[in-house]
């Protein structure tokens, strides 16, 4: 009778990484099922209320991304805690926050047009998040400028810490201007209420912890992918240097 | 059901799919190309590559760390 194989322990980070997937996918389907079939139609907005499954947690997990993103920015700013992964999990997650605050404004264009009968309009909540996204495109770039690793990365991390800036202003745009868009429903700041009940209330409660589960798995993929195009380029490096040494040799 | 929600939905799914994919297929080919079979990068790739890739601390100014990358400005 043969044994079964036992798990290494470098397998667990694997292992670990796909239960987070694949719970992540079933909380999306569980989420998409419950918003597109079960939760009943709004009273004012009818069918319309089911893109606020989606929408909210893509605003949320833009926030959340670009919190990760200069809080590890800080951590290698600091000189005690400075260290490349805090880079490249700052890089990691911003990438991540694009992705989500472009969905975010999709989303977002899609119920504002029959809702209020344009795709875009120029109001301080979708300026600012529009600005928002546009800040981290900006971040991307700054980091694939050329240049000796630490100044590079440190010049990433201020980078990030000035675009998160626009965080709380995209947060308490609704309150501080006049806006066309709704105050936050789920957790007012100005009357501390929740304006959403039932149903409706987990579905998106569901949407917010299943889009958090996809995003930390996103962002574990990138961050990955980041650390092997580093030992990629160590090795290229290496490859070059003993070139080097070689036709040194032999010349 | 509403066009609106179905056109919204079928954007953020997809969107994240194929982000979600692509991320996945970037890290495989990644990893074929430098001859890492599976598991965390770093660890378990041989040679001295490994050790300079990986989470090492980065020293401040006038650091002593074995891996460094450079100094720091």
């Amino acid at each position: 009778m043969s044994t079964p194989p036992r798990t290494q322990p470098q397998d667990r980070p694997d292992l670990a990484l796909r239960v987070l997937g694949m719970t992540a996918l079933v909380g999306v389907v569980a989420t998409v099922w419950l918003g597109l079939f079960v939760t009943p139609p709004d009273e004012f907005m009818g069918n319309l209320v089911r893109l606020l499954y989606v929408h909210p947690p893509m605003a949320w997990v833009a926030f959340l991304a670009y919190g990760v993103a200069s809080l590890a920015s800080l951590l290698y700013l600091w000189p005690r805690t400075r260290a490349e992964h805090f880079d490249r999990l700052a890089g990691a997650s911003a990438e991540v926050g694009v992705v989500f605050t472009g969905l975010t404004l999709v989303s977002g264009s899609i119920w504002g047009r029959p809702t209020w009968g344009a795709w875009w309009v120029w109001d301080p909540l979708l300026t600012t998040t529009a600005l928002l996204f546009v800040l981290y495109l900006g971040y991307l770039a700054l980091r694939r400028v050329p240049g000796e690793f630490h100044v590079r990365a440190r010049r990433s991390a201020i980078g990030a810490l000035i675009a998160f800036v626009d965080v709380p202003i995209v947060y308490f745009s609704v309150e501080w201007w006049r806006s066309l868009h709704q105050a936050p429903t789920v957790l007012n700041p100005t009357t501390h209420k929740t304006y959403v009940h039932g149903s409706m209330a987990w579905t998106l409660l569901l949407g917010f912890v299943s889009f958090t589960l996809v995003y930390i798995w996103l962002m574990a993929h990138r961050y990955r992918l980041e650390k092997l195009h580093d030992l990629e380029e160590t090795q290229g490096l290496e490859a070059a240097l003993e070139e080097r040494r070689a036709e040194a040799v032999a010349g | 059901m509403n066009a609106y929600v179905e056109a919204g939905y079928v954007v953020v799914l997809g969107t994240l799919s194929i982000y979600g994919s692509t991320l996945v297929a970037r890290e495989r080919a990644a990893r074929r190309r430098l001859g890492v079979p599976a598991g965390p990068q770093g660890r378990d790739v041989p040679g001295k590559a490994q050790q300079e890739s990986g989470d090492v601390p980065v020293p401040g100014p006038g650091g002593s760390e074995e891996h460094d990358r450079g100094p720091v400005p």
